[in-house]
């Protein structure tokens, strides 16, 4: 079975690879910059475009003009690759299936996972399709030893959209899926001046500070690069602790695959209680000093 | 100039709630409630009639004909409603269809969507209807600026912020960062019983593409040994700390 993959982020496409690359025999389709950077992810071959598209229509007809030598195109469900995928199949009238978290073939028939209800629930569908948006951080991209063919492919941009400057964001280019300990804050917190605190506790575990939805997109007390959730990033560190956090399924689903989950909160029925492996009921401005207090004491004996 | 908007408007099921002996989603008789960012595309629609003038066409697609969604949407500022019946859930290629095929009978200069919905998050609606209706698609807009018959927006593309334009007709999807949507008055919530609203069923046939295999709620495999004394907590979870990480 042929797959052709395409992310207009580097580290998407290589994500992709990894998780794909076992089931599908790959090419990955990418922008010219990340070519010679995804040759090493088990791709037979990697075509590189001539130039980089942000037009999710030209980007689609070009994908559909290349699709016909494919069983099944995967596309990284990004702003610009949603889009995209979804133009692709409206063009060529194949199912599409988004955001999938898990693939398997059988007979012919595509049997996906994906989250639903806002993350509440996992859908397990069996359908026709042939186009998919997947999921940021499914797995840790990993190389493999087999280097890729790269090809040169020439673009046609004819867009019903004019793009024009892009604005990299302001960013502390902070990769919070990276970190290994995570400390994030919610609601609970209260005040800005109160992420200090948590910052102190976030450096001496050497752990990235993050927050929910409320924090980094309503508030913007921190960047948005550090919101976990379904609409920010899915994270899998050793530890994440969740302090003030709620615990809403839509958080939940982006911290799921932590290896240990240590919660903080005054609400004993906080449902962050039921997701945790350990927890303490009680106030985060009594609790976060005592911590910072004991692991400072247990790091000089 | 004045314009025709069309806004699309999503009913989401207020709570889902799971039943511990199946751990499936409850959703016989749910309470609905206006989709988060449907929120933020009714408040950008008025916002561009407010400042230039025009017509606001709210649209549904749901499955029953009178719905509290729909009176929102009107007493926000939408000027009529239009109810379609015979929505089907997980179909968003069916949505857009038959959203489409409404639009298209109906004069517009812009379409306003929310980005992704918060229940099914497929983000396809907007880019369907785009390629459905022949019109551009400024999709992820943080911000829209109008001038004649020419949008520029600001479009949130994940890391990048990305300036795009077309022309009128078109497609715009918006987030939860493009505006703030407003509560409606009483006054405007009473009058809106006032305002047009047509409820028809569609005649767009419905294809099955997919087959539900399971539907259940994630299991936690979590240990959950919670401490309600402080310093018992303390303790305990800095033994977990220094037991993972080096401090």
């Amino acid at each position: 079975m042929r797959a052709l993959l395409f992310s207009d982020k580097l580290a998407f496409s290589e994500m992709m690879a990894s998780l794909l690359r076992d089931g599908f025999d790959i090419d990955i389709l990418a922008f010219p910059d990340h070519a010679a950077d995804l040759t090493g992810y088990g791709a037979k071959e990697i075509k590189g475009m001539e130039k980089e598209d942000y037009a999710a229509d030209s980007l689609a007809d070009f994908i559909a003009g290349m699709s016909k030598d494919y069983d099944y195109i995967f596309i990284g469900a990004t702003v610009l690759g949603r889009e995209a995928a979804t133009m692709l199949s409206a063009l060529t009238g194949n199912v599409m299936k988004s955001e999938i978290t898990k693939i398997e073939i059988s007979g012919g028939k595509a049997r996906t996972s994906r989250l639903y209800y806002g993350g509440k629930t996992v859908l397990e569908e069996e359908s026709d399709a042939k186009i998919f948006t997947v999921s940021q951080g499914l797995v840790e991209p990993s190389r493999t030893a087999a280097s890729s063919k790269t090809t040169k492919v020439v673009n046609q941009k004819t867009s019903k959209i004019t793009v024009g400057e892009k604005i990299e964001k302001p960013s502390t280019s902070v990769d919070i899926t990276k970190a290994s300990v995570i400390v994030s804050i919610g609601r609970g917190i209260g005040k800005k001046e109160g992420i200090e605190k948590i910052k102190e506790l976030a450096t001496l575990l050497h752990g990235e500070l993050a927050g929910s939805r409320p924090i980094c997109s309503d508030y913007h007390w921190l960047e948005v690069e550090r919101q976990v959730g379904l609409s920010g990033k899915t994270v899998s560190p050793k530890i994440y602790m969740a302090i003030g956090i709620s615990g809403q399924i839509q958080h939940v689903a982006g911290m799921r695959n932590s290896k240990t989950v240590i919660a903080i909160n005054n609400d004993k029925t906080a449902p962050i209680f039921q997701e945790c492996d350990y927890g303490i009921v009680g106030d985060l401005y009594s609790v976060v000093p005592l911590l910072i207090n004991a692991i400072k004491q247990t790091g000089q004996s | 100039m004045p314009y025709n908007i069309i806004v699309c408007v999503k009913q989401i099921a207020d709570e889902v709630r799971i039943d511990p002996s199946t751990n499936e989603p409850v959703i016989s008789n749910p309470q609905y409630r206006m989709e988060d960012l449907s929120k933020n595309a009714v408040e950008e629609a008025v916002r561009i009639k407010e400042k230039y003038g025009g017509k606001i066409t709210a649209l549904m697609f749901c499955s029953d004909s009178s719905t509290p969604v729909m009176k929102e949407a009107l007493a926000m500022g939408a000027d009529e409603g239009i109810i379609i019946t015979g929505y089907k859930e997980n179909s968003p290629d069916f949505s857009a269809a038959v959203l489409a095929e409404k639009i298209k009978s109906l004069q517009y200069d812009i379409v306003i969507a929310g980005y992704a919905s918060a229940d099914s998050y497929t983000a396809q609606i907007p880019a369907r209807l785009s390629k459905l209706l022949g019109v551009p698609l400024l999709g992820s807009a943080i911000k829209v600026d109008i001038s004649g018959k020419k949008i520029d927006i600001l479009r949130e593309a994940d890391d990048l912020d990305i300036k795009e334009s077309a022309d009128m007709p078109a497609v715009i999807s918006v987030t939860q960062e493009t505006n703030q949507p407003r509560l409606p008055l009483l006054a405007n919530i009473i009058a809106s019983a006032r305002k047009p609203l047509k409820v028809e069923a569609t005649a767009v046939q419905y294809k099955e593409t997919s087959k539900i295999i399971s539907d259940k709620a994630q299991q936690s495999s979590r240990k959950r040994i919670i401490y309600e004394d402080i310093n018992k907590g303390v303790q305990e979870i800095t033994k977990v700390l220094k037991q993972e990480v080096a401090v």
